[in-house]
Order: C-alpha cells, then structure tokens, then sequence
C-alpha cells in the first residue's frame, strides 16, 4: 500500500533473506561467468560509496532532497538484484534512476536538464541523447514492475523523535547512520523501521562526546565515531548489553532498552544491521574513489556499454 | 529554485493534445514498427499483443487510449487497456522520459488494492509506450446518470444512490487512509462493475499527501474538472487535503439525484501570459446556491489568496441571492419534488438523512467538511436498512454496455464536458496570487 508498510510491494517483493539475496546474485553471476573473471570490480558497498558520491554530485547541482537520492540508491539496488553491473553502463543507469526517483519523491527536473548535468559530470560515458535515458527509465521501471513507492526509515526516526526524546544531536547522528546504511544492502534485507531504531540505538549509544556541529558534516562524524568504535569493540559490548535486555548501563541507555525489549521489534535484526554498518565503517576506510572509477570506466569502456 | 519545477513532458503534451482516436489497427500496430530491427536497449519481455486480444476502442483522453480488451492464451477476462500516448518528436517515436502523472499513476496503482478501487492487472512497457492493463468496467457513473435522463428524465433509485455514494466513499477512505488524494473525482471516473460493484478510477492525478517534498501546490497548480473543484481550490489554496476529494463526492451526490452537474460553472480559459485566472463564473455558481462564504463559519477565507477576488464579486453584482444566505435546502427539496423522490414512491427518498450527509459533504470549510470515514458513519447509511455492495440490486432495467467503437471518428468522451481533464496546465504556471506576491 502506498502509506503502509505492511502491505507494500517494498516488503512483499523487495524484502530479501541474506541466504535469498545470495543466491539471486549467484545465480546472475552464474550466468556470465566469463565477464566476471575479466572485469573483478570492488567490494558492493565500495561501488555503492562510489555511486551514492556520484548521485550527491548529480544532486547537488540541481538542489536535490536526500530522500530522492534514498530512493535512487534503492532503484539501483533492486535494478542489480535482476540485472547484471557488467552488461550495463553504471553512469547511465545510475542517471536514470535519478531522474525517475525525483518524479516519484515529487521533486521532478526535466529529462534535458538531468542528461545535461550528467553529461557535465561523466561526459565519457552520457551520451547528449535524452532517448538513452528514457529508454533506460523503462528498462528501470519494467525491472521493478513499477513497484516505485519506497518506505524510507527517515519518516519512522521523526514519528520516534518525540516518543524517545531524542535530541538534535541524536537526530542528527542517527539520520546520517539512515544515509549511510544505503551503502550496504540493509535496505533490501530489512523493513524501514529497524533501520530507523538501528540508527536511534546507534545514536544514543555511540553519540560522540561533544555536539554534531563540532563535525564538518554529521556523515563524517557517523563515520569516524562508528570506525573507531567498531576498532576498540566497546560498542560491540553496547550491543551485548542490548540483547541481554538487562538494562545495565547510563540511564539513557537503560530507557531505550526499556523500551526496546517493550516495544517487540526485532532485536536481533537491530543488531544484526548495527553490526553490517560497522563493518560498512571498517571497509570504507579502504575506498578510493579513484580506484572504483578507474574499475567501471575500463569495464563499460572495454565492453562499449556507453554506446 | 526556478528549475526545481520544469514542466514535465507530460503535462506540456496534455495541453496541446486533442483526443481523436487514431485507427485502431494502426494505432495498436504502429507500437510494433517503430524500431528497426536489431537495435539494442530496452526491449519488453512480455508483449501486450501476445496476452491480449483488442476488442475495440473505449475512449481517449490527453494521457492517450483506452482500449477493450479479452485475455489470450487461457487468461479470462475483460480488459481495459489504457495506452499512454508518447510524446512525439517529428514523425518518429521517441523516448521523451515519462510524465510525472503516468509515473504516480503506475506506482500508485501497483500498490493499491480495494474492493472500490480500480483494479489494476499488470503494466506492460513495450516499445516506447506505457500499457496499464485495468479490470473491464461494464458502465460509469456518467453513463449512468446519461441514461437517466434519456428518452426523459427518471430517477435513479433513492436505494442505488445510497449504494453507489457507500461503496465511492469506501473506496476514498482507503486512498485517504493511505495518503492517497484522488484529485479528480467526477461522474466519468466512478466506474461501476456489471455486476454493481464502484471502483473508483483514473489515479492520473492522484498522488500521495504524506510529507511531500515540495508542497502540493507547487506540482501541478491546479487540478479537479471544474465543476467539482473545491471552493478552496477555487479561492486558491495553497494546501490539497483529503477535504477536495470531499466536495468532489458532494457534487456526485446532487448529482446522482439530479441528474445535472449541480455547480455548472464555465471555466475561465488561461491568459496568454500563462496565469490562471481566477474561476469567477465557477464560484458564482457555488454561490448562487449555498450563500457567500462568511469569515464567522470559515475563519481561514480571509487568508485565501484570491479573498479579494470573493469580494469584488460580492461588489461589482449583488443579486438578491447573495444575501438571502444558504439555500443549499431549497436546491435539495427542489430537487426531490422535480425527481419524484418520495417515501411513498417506488423511487424511495433520500430524506432528511440525504440533505444532511449533502450539507456537511458542500461544507464551505476545508476544516469542517465531513472526511469519508465521518461520512460512512453518517445517519444516512445507518439508517434506513442494509446496504447492497451491487448498486443493481432489486433494479429491472438494464443500462447500456460501454460503447466500443471500431472506426476512429468517435470523439464523444473527449467532447463532453466533465470527461476530459480541463484546468490542468503544466507544472510550470504561476498563478495570479503568487504573482502578486512577488
């Protein structure tokens, strides 16, 4: 349903066991396995850092809202599960479900202007047709079954907001852990709002020392607080605590546990996703955006993907 | 944040669209020769085609055709095929990216599931064209309401009415519930199964209210025929709520017993300089019958962008009428004698219960109007016996089955008022209040 969650299509088509994820980008690697040997590409989650980096800068010149870059990287996502990164041209696929995630999070640029700024971006790999966009638009679409809605954890942290307390600090923290776990495939193996307390639990008990605008950017400072947690496993021990439901701890803590084990929302799947962002952390400290741009550009370039 | 809003392909094409129908044949085959052989991209895995059966033509309007369909290949069933129509650039078909409102209108039906909500089968994207593939609905609330005013006007039922109006407003408190504004509810969109079932139709404007992005306003600037356009809408309210829809069902309501649009305004045609004009001619017929809105009963009309517009009407023409206040009653008791509604009759009446729902649906304030789920509770369906879910139920007469039509020279859907979707410039358009503001 379009407002509910429960009777989406996001959670009745596009809500993966890890096993089922596995096995779908198995079977999609089996089927070409040739390609795969020539063309090793990074770890996911570094080509996703790579794409959500090219989509902030396709964003940001069109004054674009997070939540249609969210959308975008969710296409990406689902587009990827049925097709196959090396028999497409990443710069357009990636264009196109900007362009289409802006029309649906009621946004919309006109076609001429996102091929023009893509094409200012990655001139090698746009072509100055808006034809390969809108034909890529249906590809999108059909690969989708125009399942198009997506629920974002962002709405369930701001409903929670009140409930729980949470300072600025903590939304801050906590909606730049919601930004971050686009990274990884989070959004396709949990429901929004185990995301969303994922992140407030994240928040409240890795909230760095002193306030988010001590930080250039609260993404940064998810990122560099949450790495030298996962490094020193004090938050591992956090989350230990969090399972038991014993309610040791400071009493902010403590009240969030509280609630938590009230609340029946899957702790195991909290901790499970708290521990794929951390590990999200550890591996960004190997991205080099140079890296991944020089594996796709040899990759479309080498197979003529752009043509 | 001049280029957040860019007119959409769509909607520029809705402008300049008329609706002839192409020649069936060619029109459906035309889809099939557009691409040179061997060209690489997107092509459909399933093929319109292959799984259906074209019957024949339904109707068009600026988004494209619809088409009557039968199921191929062991799938039963009906169909109505709506084909968008592609933006055309010269003589070829081109991928132009798809209109903001189809996109809704996908997504939004691919979610939805209701009794009274259109049912959609599948979406098939095949050479550059969109194909929506809908449950066949046999009438609609228009030919409907045609049929009763042929050879001469009779009636319908006090009991279908009732049924029709329940299961409208089911199906609207389930899109309201979903965040889900309709937008352009009018008799031609409220379709009706054979065997009585309402579905509400055309989602084409319809979109989500949660939280937007960009305020409602700011998309399309105006939407609703005009003679179903809440007052707010025509005062120039920046703020969509599920109340638009509301006033929409009112209209359909006196309509259904009247079998005339009750708020027959003309609508003002937009100026060269691409402001939309205020929609004098529309308000003077809301106010002929209900009264002038008063700030007392509606606090917030003295906000409203085109207030001053209100009361320039108010200055330049006085009739009697304008201060006589709501006669909103006169209009409905008028309306039952002249429809030979009556408790004694066969006909049945809507009553006092009728009158009542009607008011509080035609209530000027947005704030006040009655939502769905307060309508469905309303006297006039608790009271007064079940309800039917087929609206035919105990009826002898037949209605006549959609017309389909082979040849390619039927415009009549397109050339009534009221069935296609007029007032809808692009996303684009300033309107005349913002404009003053600047």
């Amino acid at each position: 349903m379009a407002a509910n969650y429960w009777a989406s299509t996001q959670r009745r088509h596009w809500l993966f066991t890890r096993e089922k994820l596995a096995e779908t980008r198995d079977r999609l690697r089996d089927r070409d396995k040739v390609t795969h040997s020539q063309f090793p590409l990074p770890d996911q989650r570094l080509l996703n850092i790579y794409f959500n980096q090219q989509l902030i800068k396709l964003g940001k010149r069109m004054s674009t809202r997070q939540q249609a870059i969210a959308t975008a990287q969710v296409y990406l996502k689902r587009f990827y599960t049925k097709n196959e990164i090396r028999q497409t041209n990443p710069y357009l696929v990636l264009t196109t479900a900007f362009y289409l995630a802006c029309k649906m999070e009621e946004c919309p640029q006109h076609i001429r202007f996102v091929v023009g700024e893509a094409r200012g971006l990655w001139p090698e790999f746009i072509t100055p047709d808006v034809a390969k966009l809108g034909e890529c638009e249906f590809a999108l679409i059909s690969e989708m079954n125009s399942q198009l809605i997506i629920h974002h954890p962002y709405r369930t942290l701001s409903e929670l907001q009140t409930e729980l307390s949470l300072g600025s600090g903590e939304i801050a923290l906590a909606w730049s852990v919601i930004n971050d776990h686009y990274l990884t495939d989070l959004p396709l193996l949990n429901p929004p709002h185990i995301i969303a307390v994922m992140a407030i639990v994240v928040a409240v008990v890795f909230k760095p020392p002193s306030h988010p605008g001590a930080f250039s950017s609260p993404a940064q400072s998810a990122q560099s607080t949450m790495a030298g947690v996962a490094r020193d496993g004090n938050g591992m021990n956090m989350l230990a605590a969090l399972a038991d439901r014993t309610g040791t701890g400071p009493p902010r803590i403590q009240k969030l546990v509280q609630w938590l084990a009230e609340s029946e929302i899957d702790i195991k799947a909290v901790i499970e996703s708290t521990q794929e962002l951390l590990s999200l952390y550890e591996v960004w400290e190997q991205y080099s955006e140079k890296h991944c741009k020089e594996f796709i550009g040899r990759m479309v370039k080498s197979k003529n993907l752009d043509k | 944040m001049s280029l957040t809003n860019p007119p959409s392909s769509g909607s520029l094409s809705r402008r300049t669209a008329t609706v002839g129908p192409g020649p069936l044949k060619r029109s459906i085959d035309d889809t099939y020769d557009s691409r040179p052989s061997g060209a690489p991209g997107y092509t459909s895995k399933v093929r319109v085609r292959d799984r259906y059966h074209i019957v024949g033509f339904i109707s068009s309007g600026t988004y494209g055709r619809v088409y009557k369909a039968l199921g191929k290949n062991g799938q039963k069933g009906e169909f109505a095929i709506k084909k968008f129509k592609p933006d055309k650039e010269g003589e070829t078909i081109q991928y132009t990216g798809l209109s903001q409102s189809a996109i809704r209108e996908m997504a939004l039906c691919t979610e939805l599931s209701h009794a009274n909500v259109v049912q959609l089968e599948e979406i098939i994207l095949e050479d550059k064209c969109i194909f929506m593939v809908f449950e066949y609905t046999e009438h609609d609330l228009l030919q409907i309401i045609h049929h009763h005013t042929q050879p001469q006007r009779h009636p319908i039922g006090a009991r279908m009415v009732r049924s029709i109006l329940f299961q409208l407003l089911n199906g609207l408190l389930y899109l309201h519930t979903n965040w889900v504004l309709h937008r352009d509810l009018k008799p031609a969109n409220i379709l009706v199964t054979s065997s009585g079932a309402i579905r509400v139709g055309d989602l084409g404007l319809a979109r989500l209210f949660y939280k937007p992005l960009n305020s409602l306003f700011s998309g399309d600037k105006v939407v609703v025929t005009i003679w179903y356009r809440a007052p707010e809408l025509l005062l120039g309210s920046r703020h969509y709520t599920p109340a638009v829809d509301m006033w929409a069902v009112g209209c359909i309501f006196a309509e259904l017993l009247s079998l005339r649009p009750i708020f027959k305004g003309e609508e003002a045609k937009m100026d060269s300089k691409k402001t939309v004009p205020f929609q004098r001619n529309q308000m003077m017929k809301i106010v002929e019958i209900l009264g002038l809105p008063r700030k007392e009963s509606w606090p917030g009309l003295v906000s409203m962008p085109e207030y001053t517009q209100l009361q320039s009407m108010v200055l330049h023409r006085q009739p009697p009428h304008y201060h006589r206040g709501a006669n909103l009653e006169g209009w409905y008791q008028n309306c039952l004698k002249n429809g030979g509604y009556s408790s004694s009759s066969s006909v049945g009446t809507p009553g006092t219960d009728g009158f009542n729902l009607l008011s509080r649906m035609l209530e000027y304030d947005p704030t006040k109007r009655i939502t769905a789920e307060e309508a469905l509770q309303h006297p006039y369906f608790s009271n007064g016996g079940p309800i039917s879910g087929d609206c035919f139920d105990g009826i002898e007469s037949k209605y006549p089955h959609r017309r389909v039509t082979q040849d390619d020279n039927d415009i009549r859907s397109g050339s009534l008022p009221g069935t296609k979707r007029s007032g809808l410039p692009d996303d684009s358009l300033m309107r005349a209040s913002k404009r003053l503001r600047e």
